[in-house]
C-alpha cells in the first residue's frame, strides 16, 4: 500500500524513476492505483480548501 | 564586467523610458493601487531574473559546446535529482509570490466599514451614479462632441475621456462602490484607482477606494457592450472632504429645485431647449441627430406618424422602452422634466411641428405609479 501511495504522490509531483514505473506497470494492479489516486485527489482538494480558508481569515 | 555594466545601464535607461511613456501600469493614487503596482514590479523582476538565467544558460551552452569545437552530446535519459530540483524551485517561487499577492487581494476585497456608498449602474452607453442615502443621483455622459469623433473638428486633449458630470468623491475616505447594470455587462475601470470591476445586470458587485490625492482620474468601460462601448468613459474627480460636502449639499438643493419644476407649467421653448440637450446626449446615438434613425434597426422619429398621432404611445414608449428591442426604458435614467422635454422636442423638431408641449406633471404621474 505504501508503495502505491508513493507512486501516486510521485505522479502528483510529476517526477518518477523509470525503474519504479516499470515495476508498477508489471506488478501493480491498475484498479488499486485508480482508487488510491481518486482518494488522494479528494484529500488534496480538502487540503487546498483548508489552506485557502486559513489564508482568508 | 563591462558587458554587465552595459546591460545594466541599457535596462535602467529602458525602464525609465517605459515609465515616462506610461507604458507601464500606473502607480495610482490609492494605497491598494500602490501595493498592486509594487507586486507587479516585483513579479516582473522575478520573471526577468528567471529569463536571464534560463536563456543565459541556453545561449552559453549553445555557444560553449558547439559542434565545431568537438562537443559531444551526453545522451542520458533520466536524472531524478535534477527533475526534482527543477520542479521544486518553480514551486517555491510561485508560493513565495502567492503570499504577498494574497495579502493584497484580501485588502482589495475588504469592503467593510465604508464612509460612503456609491451605486454605479452601467447603461448603454453611460454611467449612472447614485450616492446611497443622500438622494443624489445623476448620469455621466460622454462630453466629446460628435464632430470630433467624425473628424470634422480637431480632437481635444481628453478626447473620448471627458464627461458632462464626473463622479465626485472625497479624498481620504473609504468609498464603497456597488456596481450593477441595466442592460448588458459593462466594466467600470479607472487605472489610477486600480479598480476594474464588471457591472452585471441582476448582480451587485462590490469594490472600494480610498483616494489619497485630489485630482481627476479617467477611465473607460472595459467590457465590450455594444455600438457605443468606446463612448462611455469614466471620470472621477477627487476633492477634499469639505469641498465634497458642499458639492453634495448643492446637488441636493438642485434636486429639490428640479422637483419643484415638475409642478409648474412649462413653455414650449423652454421644453425644446432642454429637450434638445437630452436628445443629443441620450437618444441621438441610435435615432441620429437629425431624427432619421438608421432603419430598420433604429426607427426614424422625424415624420413618424404612429408616434405623432398618439402622444400616449410616444410617452409610454420612452418611459417603459420596448422590451425585446434595443429601445431602453428611461423611467429611472431621466427625471420627469427631462422626459417631458425630450418628448416635446421629438414632437416638434425636424418638421414634426405638432406645437404640443408635454408637461412634466403629466410624466411625473406616470413614472411615480409603475
Ligand atoms: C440603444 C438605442 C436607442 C436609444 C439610445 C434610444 N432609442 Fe428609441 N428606439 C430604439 C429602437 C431599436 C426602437 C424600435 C423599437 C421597436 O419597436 O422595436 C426605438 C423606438 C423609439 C420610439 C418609437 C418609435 C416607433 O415608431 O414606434 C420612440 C418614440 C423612441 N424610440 C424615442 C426615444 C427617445 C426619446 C430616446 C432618448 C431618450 C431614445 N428613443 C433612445 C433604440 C434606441
Ligand atoms: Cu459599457
Amino acid at each position: 500500500m505504501w508503495r502505491v501511495i508513493q507512486s501516486v504522490l510521485a505522479a502528483f509531483f510529476g517526477v518518477q524513476k523509470e525503474s519504479r514505473r516499470t515495476e508498477d506497470f508489471t506488478h501493480g494492479r491498475g484498479f488499486v492505483f485508480i482508487v488510491v489516486g481518486l482518494v488522494m485527489a479528494a484529500l488534496l482538494v480538502g487540503l487546498l480548501v483548508l489552506v485557502a480558508s486559513l489564508a482568508a481569515e | 564586467m563591462r558587458l554587465v555594466w552595459t546591460v545594466g545601464l541599457v535596462s535602467a535607461g529602458l525602464s525609465s523610458k517605459v515609465l515616462a511613456n506610461q507604458w507601464n501600469m500606473p502607480v495610482g493614487v490609492t494605497d491598494v493601487s500602490r501595493e498592486i503596482h509594487s507586486l507587479h514590479m516585483i513579479i516582473f523582476w522575478i520573471c526577468v531574473a528567471i529569463g536571464v538565467v534560463v536563456f543565459g544558460a541556453l545561449f552559453y551552452s549553445l555557444f560553449r559546446y558547439r559542434r565545431s569545437r568537438g562537443a559531444r552530446a551526453s545522451n542520458f535519459h533520466e536524472h531524478t535529482t535534477l527533475e526534482i530540483v527543477w520542479t521544486v524551485v518553480p514551486l517555491l517561487i510561485l508560493v513565495a509570490m502567492a503570499i504577498p499577492a494574497t495579502a493584497t487581494l484580501k485588502k482589495m476585497y475588504d469592503t467593510s466599514e465604508a464612509d460612503l456608498d456609491v451605486m454605479i449602474t452601467g447603461q448603454q452607453w453611460r454611467w449612472r451614479y447614485s450616492y446611497l442615502g443622500e438622494e443624489v443621483a445623476f448620469t455621466s455622459n460622454l462630453a466629446t462632441p460628435r464632430s470630433q469623433v467624425e473628424g470634422k473638428s480637431a480632437k481635444s486633449e481628453n478626447y473620448l475621456l471627458e464627461v458632462d458630470e464626473p463622479l465626485v468623491l472625497p479624498v481620504g475616505q473609504k468609498v464603497r462602490l456597488l456596481m450593477t447594470s441595466d442592460d448588458v455587462i459593462h466594466s467600470w475601470w479607472v487605472p489610477d484607482l486600480a479598480v476594474k470591476q464588471d457591472a452585471v445586470p441582476g448582480f451587485v458587485n462590490e469594490n472600494w477606494v480610498r483616494i489619497n490625492e485630489p485630482g481627476i482620474y479617467r477611465g473607460q468601460c472595459a467590457e465590450l457592450c455594444g455600438k457605443d462601448h468606446a463612448f462611455m468613459p469614466v471620470v472621477v474627480k477627487a476633492v477634499e472632504p469639505p469641498e465634497f460636502e458642499s458639492w453634495l449639499a448643492q446637488r441636493k438643493e438642485a434636486a429639490a429645485q428640479a422637483a419643484l419644476g415638475v409642478d409648474r407649467e412649462w413653455a414650449l421653448e423652454e421644453l425644446m431647449t432642454r429637450g434638445e440637450q437630452v436628445y443629443a446626449t441620450i437618444c441621438a446615438s441610435c435615432h441620429m441627430p437629425d431624427g432619421q434613425g438608421s432603419p430598420p434597426a433604429f426607427p426614424a422619429l422625424a415624420g413618424n406618424q404612429t408616434m405623432l398621432d398618439d402622444a400616449d404611445y410616444h410617452i409610454e414608449t420612452v418611459i417603459n422602452g420596448v422590451s425585446g428591442s434595443a429601445m431602453p426604458a428611461f423611467r429611472s435614467t431621466l427625471n420627469a422634466v427631462e422626459l417631458a422635454a425630450v418628448i416635446t422636442y421629438e414632437r416638434n423638431a425636424w418638421g414634426n411641428d405638432t406645437g404640443e408641449a408635454i408637461q412634466p406633471a403629466r410624466i411625473a404621474e406616470l413614472i411615480d405609479s409603475p
